[in-house]
């Protein structure tokens, strides 16, 4: 009996943390599942009830097997810094964090000084494996951040104000003094993009090979780099325009203006999808979340908001300045200043960023550019007197997907992928604010009745019609002129009919209406009072 | 069950026959009989026959008056004809009728009624049960029966009295016969051991069968049972019309064609339910692996009936299974053979592995010198041969001298191909060095090949001299580098070209070569190639001087261990020469290029800081192309002579001028800073060009940093203008937003126009001005103003102060969202719903996304759809559903794949059996 008893327990034991991971499971597989399924009940047609009811089966068992797939071949999850008693996680030294980090990622961590070739410009691949450098003054360069080496650096002997990678790093586009150029790895120049004007800002949208570019006068240009056709230039007609970022979301372009508004833009509408006023200065940065429902602005008026872009709604209001914002892939806000960079956190869970680490440069150093390395906890600084990057753990994903982003591709993988991504890259007019409408219904822009005018017109055009109708010649006396009038006048009538029933309904409605309202007896109708 | 059916069947039968018997039996039993069916037939009582069955009875039972009564019989026939014809259908006889005739002869027929009925008695004793039996199957008739009798019994006597005056004979002539009738109807009494004859009285009926019975039990029961039957079988009734019988015939065939086709209604369903049908029925390929056939392995030929015997003599197999030890004794081979065996095989083995590897790795050799000595070294060893064996002499000099009559003939090598002359065409110049040689060496080849040559036949004495490439050969195998190499060939040949200038030819003094003309020729011969020797010679001194120069030029350049080539080398010497104080102030045209020589010039003084820093090799000789042993020289090359003005690669990263930052300061110099002078204004400049947006602040701190210390650097303020631009670029931002979200909302939105009046139109006189406007005007105003006070509310950003959202409809867009709900959706939310999910293999796991994308039907290219059959379990048929299923052992497996798949075409595949 006690060994029985045993057993039992030892059972239990087993069962409880089986059914833990089995709710655990479950937890994950819902996000798998993107929102609950339809309520079938509601639906009369059976075999559609059917089908239905197979289909969210399948994509039970698919989120299932999703979760479990994440489960098993995701195990890394994300570290941050933990204080212990009475730390503060800000305190902590860059120092510190090398010291205690392995040697490989301690290598991560270094500063580039190159004091004459001016402010200097960063930009990641999406894998996170190559950088590329803009010095102001002309230089340019990639580096492989995994062997730390540099693959090729050219001089252009002309400002330089931009630099962004293409889809990877065999191409890069600079703005230039006049132009944005195109160049490949080996420093070559392939193309010379004039019509962008001179740019200030480059971006590139990677689902649709845009290249988007902002310029001097306040122009917005797209290009499609696949087959080189301008695909859209807005004029913003809100002046000069340097900031720019692309909701990695929808690909829609958040521009900042002086005049401390943000407009958000696609290439197949002239005016802006969003013009909202966030700062009561000019707008200095934009980053937006990987989420894409979440945008951090920073402006001159001394203030760094968090925006909720399904309500277009302030979240929370910070004090500073700022040069540069960048939001990590895991959330990690990096807001750089002076020479003084901030990360903040939402620790919380509630969109209250509070501050999670700071880092000062050199006295003197202006940051011009912070950018997280996508897959690695660094930041990537660009500032006047070179490139540095510090270690900020708990900014980039653990787990790198190798079909979406892999750091650690070969020429043959990188080649693939180039080739999946051309095969499935997305026309210009799938940008919108909220692409989950693509394949959903027309929302029936409520059709007002048509006016009387329009349905008088109407009916005229079906008389019309059925006037000009040419009968066919008929034999037996059947054909005589007064046959052949009638035959018209037929027609007429029948063209009428419909509208004439549709006024009757309509008149007939609107007595029942009129007949429900006068439901009062009659002596004290008098008294209702009348609709205006 | 069906034995009690068929036993009812032939009951039914006999009795049918005794019926018919009763009725043939009829005259001989008794006239009044006879007479009382005939009356019957008349009065069409009791069972309604149809006239074609009637007619058939009638044949069958030969009218009895024809037999006695020729006379009346006519007549009676005709009265009956007459009845038949005219009341066939009628109503019987009013028995009114009859009785009035009874009324009038009830006197004449009392002295006969006793007899009568005594013999009618007698009679029914005989034929009782039938009357009963009859009487019985008409229960419903019976009250008409006993009238019916009445009648009868009238009819007969109004028959006898008939015959009576016709005849003129007694009654009793008639009614004895009756009697004689009714005596021989006197039988003994049935029981089951006195069976009545047949001869007389037709066969046993079911009834005779069924006396005897009478009182035991169960005997009603079973009475009950015949009476059914026999109900059943005696009430025929006229048929349907057709088209009512075909009616009823098409229901019961539609009931159970009904019954037929719902059997299939759950296979049906299943089928149609399931969102894949599957087709992938497994061929059989037959044997899949090579023990399977050879299981199936018998001997047939002497040969292997032998060796089958061997490999299956059970000693052997014994001694295998138990131990493999003992099978050598059956070997009886000696240790001693078996080891030898194994060594020499291993020998073999490793010999032939070693074989291979080698021959595999001399295959793999891609070397192009390696493959020239191999070829050399076969024709080495082919000379040899040649030396050894004047055959082989012959034949390889006959060889030789074939292929230059070819060369002649053909001019193969001379540039005639079509590559060559592509080559050509293009320029040499412009070919790579590979090229170069290859042309050269087919030139080469074809000289050797079309050179004359003295007679072939006397090679003995001119083979030292003639094979100069023999000595080559050699002479390079030893000579290391090329320039050697080809100046020791080019001397060489300068030696031996002297060597036959010098050399005379002496004249030979006999023979055909001594005739005048023959010594002429000679003579003629030997001045021209004097002159082409002494060609050749100068050629060879040309080019003897050549290689001399290019070699000095080399060694000159050699530190670098690179080549150098045009401008490069010679700026290089230059540069050597150049003093290093250059005023780089002085050089202000472009400040890019100074950018770089102070870079430069900073990296040649870090390269001693920072060789903790490894350097690429790969890239440092990719990135200068002019040698870059110093970067100080190349940058004074750059100087000197700016060359193109394209880009420029910068040598930061090369040289490592990337550093830890706390480990030291920037390091200054005088140049440096001069250099940085001359740059600030343009910096500066771009500063204001480039960062309006950015802080005064800011910039002052930029100052502060590096750029302060590399430096004095007057730095701009930026002008009045430009800070105030700056601190009230954010004045009354929100009064301008609000214009112009008000602007937008009023361009999508129009307000209504005020309603405005024609003067002199709808006036009269001031009255109408007084009123103001008319109501209908402004009550069209107000509500276009609600209109637009309606739309402006629904709008997104109806209550968002600071945000414009463009209501506008992107017709692009559009095309992207569908028009209306797809077909068998009817609600949007669940369409919406439906679509969430993503089914590609992105967002999928593997398994999952070839199940999600699964089409409706499953086949193998070839695989014939055969269409459903139903599978009926018989219990007769098992016998031939087994020997069926062992036929198709596979069609009975019923795999259990994913959920949701049908089966039913799997299933299917058992065919019904047949019936038979």
């Amino acid at each position: 009996m006690g060994a029985i008893q045993e057993l039992s327990t030892l059972e239990n034991s087993a069962a409880a943390p089986e059914q833990h991971a089995s709710e655990e499971l479950e937890v994950k597989a819902k996000k798998f599942l993107r929102g609950n399924g339809a309520n079938l009940e509601v639906l009369k047609d059976k075999k559609l009830k059917g089908q239905l009811a197979v289909r969210e089966e399948l994509y039970g068992q698919s989120a299932k097997a999703a979760a479990k797939t994440e489960k098993w071949l995701m195990p890394t999850d994300g570290g941050y810094l933990e204080p212990e008693g009475l730390e503060k996680t800000w305190r902590i030294k860059q120092e510190s964090i090398v010291r205690e980090v392995d040697l490989l990622s301690s290598r991560k961590a270094f500063d580039i000084v190159l004091p004459e070739l001016g402010p200097y410009k960063l930009d990641y691949t999406s894998n996170g494996r190559y950088m590329a450098v803009a010095g102001r003054r002309g230089h340019l360069a990639i580096i492989d951040m995994k062997t730390m080496a540099l693959i090729k650096e050219i001089q252009v002997r002309e400002t330089v104000r931009d630099v962004v990678f293409l889809h990877n790093e065999l191409f890069f586009a600079a703005a230039q003094k006049k132009y944005a150029y195109i160049y490949n790895r080996d420093g070559t120049e392939l193309h010379c993009l004039k019509e962008h004007g001179p740019p200030l800002k480059l971006q590139f949208l990677k689902n649709h090979f845009l290249l988007a570019s902002t310029n001097k006068f306040g122009q917005l240009h797209y290009q499609d780099i696949t087959t080189g056709e301008m695909v859209a230039n807005f004029r913003t007609g809100l002046g000069r325009c340097n900031v720019m970022q692309v909701n990695p979301c929808n690909a829609v372009i958040g521009l900042g203006h002086n005049g401390g508004q943000l407009t958000m833009w696609k290439p197949t509408s002239g005016a802006p999808l969003v013009r909202m006023l966030c700062h009561r200065g000019p707008v200095t940065a934009v980053a937006f979340h990987t989420g894409g429902h979440l945008m951090a602005t920073a402006g001159m008026d001394h203030k760094i908001k968090l925006w909720d872009l399904r309500k277009f709604e302030t979240l929370r209001t910070y004090h500073g300045h700022a040069n540069a914002l960048d939001f990590s892939q895991r959330g990690l806000l990096a807001i750089g200043m002076g020479s003084f960079i901030q990360i903040r956190r939402d620790s919380s869970g509630d969109q209250d960023y509070s501050l999670y680490m700071t880092h000062r440069m050199a006295k003197g150093y202006q940051i011009g550019k912070v950018l997280f390395q996508s897959y690695e906890d660094v930041l990537g600084i660009g500032h006047s007197n070179g490139i540095s990057s510090i270690l900020v753990p708990g900014s980039g994903e653990p787990n790198f997907d190798s079909w979406v982003a892999n750091p650690f591709e070969n020429s043959r993988q990188r080649r693939e992928k180039e080739t999946h991504a051309l095969l499935d890259k997305l026309p210009p007019e799938t940008i919108m604010l909220d692409p989950r409408q693509i394949g959903t219904v027309k929302s029936s822009k409520k059709k007002e009745k048509p006016s009387e005018k329009e349905i008088e017109a109407e009916v005229e055009a079906a008389i019309e019609a059925a006037k000009n109708v040419k009968l066919k010649n008929k034999t037996k006396g059947r054909n005589k002129a007064s046959k052949r009038a009638k035959k018209k006048l037929e027609g007429v009538v029948r063209a009428k009919r419909p509208f004439l029933e549709h006024q009757m309904e309509e008149s007939k409605k609107r007595q029942r209406t009129s007949q429900e309202e006068v439901e009062l007896p009659k002596s004290l109708q008098r008294f209702v009072r009348k609709k205006p | 069950m069906k034995q009690m059916k068929m036993t009812a069947k032939h009951m039914r039968v006999k009795a049918d026959t005794h019926r018919k018997q009763l009725r043939s039996k009829a005259p001989t039993v008794s006239k009044k009989k006879k007479k009382q069916a005939n009356d019957v037939s008349r009065n069409r009582r009791g069972p309604r026959l149809p006239s074609s069955l009637r007619r058939q009875l009638d044949l069958l039972n030969p009218k009895p008056e024809n037999s006695e009564e020729v006379i009346d019989s006519d007549e009676a026939d005709d009265e009956r004809t007459e009845r038949n014809d005219v009341y066939e259908y009628d109503e019987p006889i009013p028995e009114e009728e009859s009785k009035k005739n009874r009324r009038f002869d009830s006197v004449d027929n009392l002295e006969y009624e006793l007899p009568e009925d005594f013999e009618d008695e007698n009679v029914s004793s005989s034929s009782d049960n039938d009357n009963d039996e009859d009487e019985r199957a008409h229960k419903a008739e019976s009250v008409s029966d006993i009238s019916e009798a009445e009648a009868e019994e009238d009819d007969e006597e109004r028959h006898s009295r008939l015959l009576q005056g016709i005849t003129g004979m007694p009654s009793e002539a008639f009614q004895g016969k009756k009697r004689k009738n009714g005596v021989l109807s006197e039988l003994p009494p049935e029981s089951e051991y006195n069976l009545p004859n047949e001869a007389s009285d037709g066969p046993i009926t079911i009834q005779d069968l069924l006396d005897p019975l009478h009182g035991k039990p169960g005997y009603s029961k079973l009475r009950k049972k015949m009476y059914q039957l026999e109900k059943g079988s005696l009430t025929l009734q006229a048929p349907l019309p057709k088209i009512e019988q075909e009616k009823l015939e098409r229901k019961v065939a539609y009931v159970k064609t009904k019954k037929e086709m719902t059997k299939w209604e759950q296979l049906v369903k299943k089928n149609r339910e399931a969102p894949t049908v599957f087709f992938d029925e497994d061929t059989d390929v037959g044997y899949s692996t090579v023990g399977a056939i050879a299981s199936e392995f018998e001997p047939r030929t002497e040969f292997e009936k032998k060796i089958n015997s061997l490999v299956h003599d059970p000693e052997v197999v014994e001694a295998y299974e138990n131990d493999g030890a003992r099978l050598l004794e059956f070997n009886m081979v000696s240790v001693e053979d078996v080891k030898e065996r194994q060594n020499r095989l291993a020998k073999m083995r490793s010999l032939l592995f070693r074989h291979e590897t080698k021959a595999k790795h001399i295959k793999k050799i891609k070397s192009k010198t390696y493959h020239r000595m191999l070829k050399k070294e076969r024709l080495k060893a082919a000379s040899t041969q040649v030396d050894m064996d004047p055959e082989a002499a012959k034949e390889l000099s006959m060889k030789q001298e074939f292929k230059r009559a070819e060369e002649r003939m053909t001019l193969k090598h001379k540039n005639s191909s079509k590559w060559a002359k592509r080559i050509l065409k293009r320029g040499m110049d412009k070919q790579d060095e590979a090229t170069r040689a290859a042309i050269a060496e087919q030139l080469h080849l074809n000289t050797s090949l079309t050179r004359k040559m003295r007679s072939m036949n006397d090679g003995s004495g001119s083979d030292g001299s003639s094979d100069p490439d023999d000595d080559d050969d050699d002479d390079e195998d030893f000579s290391g580098s090329d320039g050697e190499r080809t100046s020791n060939i080019i001397n060489r040949a300068k030696e031996k070209t002297q060597q036959v200038i010098e050399e005379e030819d002496e004249i030979p003094k006999s023979g055909v070569l001594s005739l005048p003309f023959m010594v002429r020729g000679l003579k003629k011969r030997n001045e021209a190639s004097r002159a082409e020797a002494e060609r050749a010679l100068e050629e060879y001194d040309a080019q003897l001087r050549n290689l001399e120069d290019e070699s000095g030029g080399e060694s000159l350049g050699a530190s670098s261990g690179k080549r150098v080539f045009g401008m490069a080398m010679r700026s290089h010497v230059k540069a050597n020469n150049a003093t290093e104080s250059v005023k780089y102030g002085q050089d202000s045209e472009s400040e890019d290029l100074e950018g770089e020589e102070h870079i430069d010039l900073l990296c040649k003084k870090n390269v001693a800081l920072q060789k903790d820093v490894q350097v690429d090799p790969g890239i440092l000789l990719e990135e200068s192309d002019g040698g870059h042993d110093t970067v100080f020289k190349s940058f004074e090359d750059i100087v000197k002579n700016p060359g193109p003005k394209s880009e420029y690669e910068v040598a930061i990263f090369a040289s490592d001028s990337f550093k830890k930052m706390p480990s030291e300061k920037p390091v200054e110099s005088e140049t440096k800073s001069l250099q940085v002078a001359a740059d600030r204004p343009q910096y500066c400049e771009d500063f204001k060009g480039e960062d309006q947006n950015s802080d005064t602040d800011d910039d002052e701190m930029m100052v502060d940093g590096i750029l302060t210390s590399g430096g004095k650097i007057d730095y701009e303020l930026p002008s009045q203008t430009e800070l105030i631009r700056q601190a009230f670029a954010g004045d009354d931002v929100e009064g301008e937003f609000e214009k112009d979200k008000m602007d937008v909302l009023n361009k999508e939105n129009p307000e209504p126009e005020k309603p405005v009046l024609l003067p002199g139109w709808g006036q009269w006189t001031d009255i109408q001005q007084k009123k103001g406007m008319p109501a209908w005007m402004l009550e069209e105003h107000d509500k276009a103003k609600q209109k637009r006070q309606d739309a402006l509310k629904k709008r997104k950003d109806a209550h968002l102060k600071h945000v414009i959202i463009s209501e506008k409809v992107d017709k692009k867009t559009e095309k992207l969202l569908s028009k209306s709900l797809p077909f068998p959706y009817t609600s949007k939310e669940v369409f919406e719903q439906s679509i969430r999910m993503p089914i590609g293999p992105e967002f999928n796991p593997v398994a999952s996304t070839r199940v999600l994308n699964r089409p409706a039907v499953v086949k193998k290219a070839g695989v014939i759809i055969k269409p459903i059959q139903f599978e009926e379990v018989d219990p007769h048929d098992r016998e031939g559903e087994t020997a069926q299923s062992k036929k198709h052992p596979k069609a009975e497996k019923v795999k259990s794949l994913d959920r949701g798949r049908s089966v039913g075409a799997k299933s299917l595949k058992k065919t019904k059996p047949k019936k038979r």
